[in-house]
């Protein structure tokens, strides 16, 4: 049997083992590679086609494809468009305000650095609910967002059989952060829980709005995965607590947004949930909630070893990621990069269940050489 | 025994409740360090050893460490005025081109609730500036932050300036790092003399080394 792209991915994604592990490299903006990183892979591979920007803010690069096609990239990205007519605009090269009026801004002295956010419509103060309710909120369906969205559906599907991976940026925690502050946004979890609240719920209709007519603009039998999240974990420990806060205030939100996709998708749609750090004790919520995947897997968090998640959720959650930015991919050898790639794939690949992927976009200090090594392993990986 | 309401009171994140209960013992002529000692730090430090134990999470920590600055605003003057030392003296930032400041920022606000004097440089602070303001405050300790693997390097090179001062420019610091790329084997390789993995660990590692006279 010969496998096409979609049914390697979608049979991972069921929980059966493909003909070699699926491979993603730029599906989302999470799960791509910085520019300068990018440059350095293109001229180590020569490649010469133009740059095409994925994400100015994250700095990150929609990998060409050839290069693509050169590591037998199971996926294929599609994600919203420019707003039209926003109060988004550039102060220098180096500030941005984007269409929620958020301030972001990156420094200079370092090579490949994005941008943060530095202020935004609600920062000091006390948060009311009429200020959030007197805001001039963008609108999800805003044309701009799902323009050539449909073309670029129908060249995935005339280029070959790739699984489609429909981006869908934002949800109600980090755009809460970058609107609010982020210290301000954790206090009022205590300080103004019903003003923080409505905040959550204009973020999570205007995320509803965009997956909407996003997935009417691709047609929805043509979506195959749904890709969004945002962080609920630190390097050592959650966030925030997972039972109380995280049951209370945000899985609700998650939940809507999660039915609601695959709602539009007759269920056909699996949704992988992006979620840096020490995610392990949100799985049991992320699972309730119908999330199918977890990305980036960030097996250098606490509680995240592969073995771990295998053992306690492979059953039911498919990985999506799992190679180490943190030490292996930026400082290790070649050889390194194959065994630890390996290593992976038998835990987190058994009985299918696992995407090949870095954890979080390839950093600039990356060798190309073991961008390379990591990607072609995934590609001689055979399941028999 | 009021001074345990004050304890009582930042463990339920009451920071209005800190400032009035402080506020009544120092009236009530209540030892200033008493106040501090056992109704603030020790309250924090509780917070702390949660955090550390996974049990407490980043919102609680911003919320303790918020009633205690109510506290601190009140007891700081009095402090100043009665001519008592602070417990030491550190210089925190992130190290060049890191603005990622979440991390440092909670160091900043455990050390500052622990009773130091703390000079934070913000963001993307050069080596000098780290070195210059150390010695400006007679500072025991300084403090470097970064989140990105890209900003290893620019660590290595921060500890090598200062270790540098340490030994020619009349500086006498500890330095401590932190940051999720970072570990205790990386600090040992650029010169560092601590690695901590949360803010309430490293106000501990700072208590030590102000213990043995850095």
């Amino acid at each position: 049997m010969t496998w096409t792209h979609r049914e390697r991915i979608m049979a991972a994604l069921n929980h059966e083992e493909p003909d070699r592990v699926p491979i993603d490299f730029g599906g989302a903006e999470f799960t791509t590679i910085t520019l300068a990183g990018y440059e350095k892979l293109k001229k180590y591979m020569g490649v010469d086609t133009p740059t095409d920007v994925m994400s100015i803010i994250h700095t990150c690069a929609h990998p060409a494809e050839e290069i693509l096609n050169r590591f037998d990239v199971d996926t294929r990205n599609v994600q919203p468009g420019p707003y039209e007519g926003g109060v988004d605009h550039w102060i220098d090269d180096n500030t941005y305000v984007d269409i929620f009026n958020v301030l972001w801004k990156r420094t200079e002295k370092a090579v490949d650095q994005h941008f943060l956010h530095q202020d935004g419509p609600f920062h000091g103060g006390k948060l009311t609910i009429d200020q959030v309710e007197e805001y001039d909120w963008p609108d999800g369906k805003n044309p701009g967002l799902v323009k050539g969205v449909r073309e670029r559906v129908e060249q995935i599907k005339a280029n070959g059989d790739h699984a489609v991976c429909l981006y869908l940026p934002g949800g109600v925690i980090h755009r809460g952060y970058a609107m609010r502050g982020f210290e301000s946004y954790l206090k009022d979890l205590y300080k103004q829980p019903e003003a923080l609240q409505r905040l959550m719920d204009k973020l999570c209709d205007f995320w509803c709005d965009t997956a909407e007519s996003m997935i009417e603009a691709a047609g929805p039998e043509n979506v195959d995965i749904i890709y969004f999240g945002e962080d609920l974990g630190t390097q050592d420990s959650c966030m925030f607590d997972p039972d109380t806060i995280y049951k209370e205030y945000l899985k609700p939100r998650h939940r809507r947004m999660v039915e609601l996709v695959k709602g539009l998708t007759n269920n056909e749609a699996k949704v992988c949930y992006h979620c840096c750090g020490s995610a392990y004790q949100f799985i049991p919520h992320l699972l309730d909630i119908g999330v199918d995947a977890l990305n980036p897997v960030q097996v250098t968090a606490k509680q995240m070893e592969p073995e771990r998640l295998k053992e306690a959720f492979g059953d039911r959650l498919t990985f999506w990621g799992g190679i180490n930015t943190q030490q292996t991919l930026p400082f290790g050898t070649p050889e390194e990069v194959v065994a630890e790639t390996k290593r992976i794939i038998n835990i987190l690949g058994k009985g299918g269940g696992y995407i090949l992927n870095s954890v979080h976009n390839i950093q600039a200090e990356v060798p190309p050489e073991n961008i390379v090594a990591m990607f072609e392993t995934g590609v001689a990986h055979r399941y028999h | 025994m009021s001074v345990q309401k004050i304890f009582q009171a930042v463990l339920d994140y009451e920071e209005e409740d800190v400032a009035e209960l402080v506020q009544a013992e120092v009236d009530a002529g209540t030892d200033i360090e008493t106040i501090l000692n056992e109704g603030l730090i020790s309250a924090l430090d509780v917070v702390g050893e949660k955090f550390s134990k996974g049990t407490l999470f980043v919102p609680e920590m911003l919320m303790a460490a918020e009633a205690v600055q109510a506290g601190l605003e009140i007891v700081r003057p009095l402090l100043v005025e009665k001519g008592t030392k602070a417990v030491g003296t550190a210089v925190l930032g992130t190290v060049k081109g890191d603005l990622h400041d979440i991390g440092k920022n909670l160091v900043g606000m455990m050390f500052e609730g622990a009773g130091f004097k703390l000079i934070d440089l913000g963001t993307d602070v050069d080596p000098e500036e780290f070195i210059t303001a150390a010695q400006e405050n007679d500072a025991d300790l300084i403090l470097l932050s970064g989140l990105l693997t890209t900003s290893m390097p620019e660590m290595e090179k921060a500890i090598a300036a200062i270790n540098e001062a340490n030994d020619t420019r009349n500086l006498n610091v500890k330095t401590m790092v932190g940051g999720p790329p970072v570990n205790a084997e990386f600090a040992e390789r650029i010169g560092a003399d601590a690695y901590s993995v949360d803010a309430p660990t490293a106000v501990e590692d700072a208590r030590a080394f102000i213990a043995a006279g850095i």
